[in-house]
């Protein structure tokens, strides 16, 4: 019981400091690649927290894991066009930079 | 799992440790390649979690899906776009990054200040004794494949829609 709500706070604790890190990267990186790779941190904490709620509290039913999947699911979509707009923008203006794509001016 | 206290302990602050640091190395790292591999080493760490916390289906799950696709995906888009101007620009510390490190520190003190002060252990006694009486003998990942079918059966379906709209979008954009 003890050993359960200690592996809890355990897991809460990665999961806030990924997500801050994840917060940081985002907000801060210069190329887009990287504001996606944080933007892949940020989902994998939600995810943790979904999955360790679910074992620990929801044992018998599993319905956060599902939430999980489905998560997982919406991240590969994300990725994957994510990319393909990076490598179009990348093809257009042969820079990745954040604040420099300003394709939609004049 | 079932491992032993100790080692499950030793084995759970280990993984916790290199998750850390790879979450550093992802966003602090100059190089974009090594950024990636770190990100790699991160989700192969966050697998290994799910699989310590019972849910191996999880587990597999997000083996497949993020270290075989996603972060394959992620290495792919930083060799296709070349590095070289990677090296030119070194990293600044300008005054936004003093800020944006201000408030995530912030964030991270606060929340880091309210998961201690929760009762979690009277939050699972009450739902343990909601879920004393339904005492079925199926596994997780039957669990999981019955949800699946029956009452997120909706959802399902309308994430591969999701996901083949948006595979069929990334072919036609990355195109031409």
């Amino acid at each position: 019981m003890r050993n359960l709500s200690m592996m809890l706070e355990f897991v809460l604790f990665l999961s806030v400091s990924l997500f801050s890190i994840g917060i940081y990267g985002l907000i801060t990186s210069r190329s887009m690649v990287r504001a996606l790779m944080c933007l892949e941190l940020l989902l994998n904490s939600v995810n943790m927290n979904l999955v360790a709620f679910s074992d620990i509290f929801d044992s018998r039913q599993l319905k956060g894991e599902i939430f999980s999947i489905f998560v997982i699911a919406i991240a590969a979509a994300e990725a994957a066009i994510g990319l393909a707009i990076i490598s179009s923008i990348y093809r257009n203006r042969k820079s990745i930079r954040i604040n420099q794509s300003n394709l939609l001016k004049n | 799992m079932d491992l032993p206290g100790p080692i499950h302990d030793i084995f759970v602050v280990f993984l916790g440790s290199i998750l850390i640091l790879g979450g550093l190395g992802v966003v602090l790292l100059m190089n974009p390649i090594d950024s990636a591999f770190s990100l790699g080493l991160v989700l192969v760490c966050i697998s290994l979690f799910y699989i310590s916390l019972n849910s191996y289906f999880v587990a597999a799950a997000q083996f497949l899906i993020y270290v075989g696709a996603i972060n394959v995906l992620i290495i792919f888009a930083v060799m296709f776009i070349n590095g070289s101007e990677y090296s030119n620009d070194s990293y600044l510390w300008t005054i936004g990054d003093r800020i944006t490190s201000q408030i995530c520190i912030s964030i991270f003190f606060s929340l880091i200040t309210i998961i201690p002060d929760t009762s979690w252990y009277g939050i699972f006694r009450t739902t343990k004794s909601n879920q004393i009486i339904e005492q079925d003998l199926i596994s997780n990942v039957q669990q999981i494949g019955i949800h699946l079918s029956t009452d997120f059966y909706l959802p399902f379906e309308l994430i591969s829609i999701i996901l083949l709209v948006s595979l069929i979008g990334a072919i036609t954009i990355a195109r031409q």
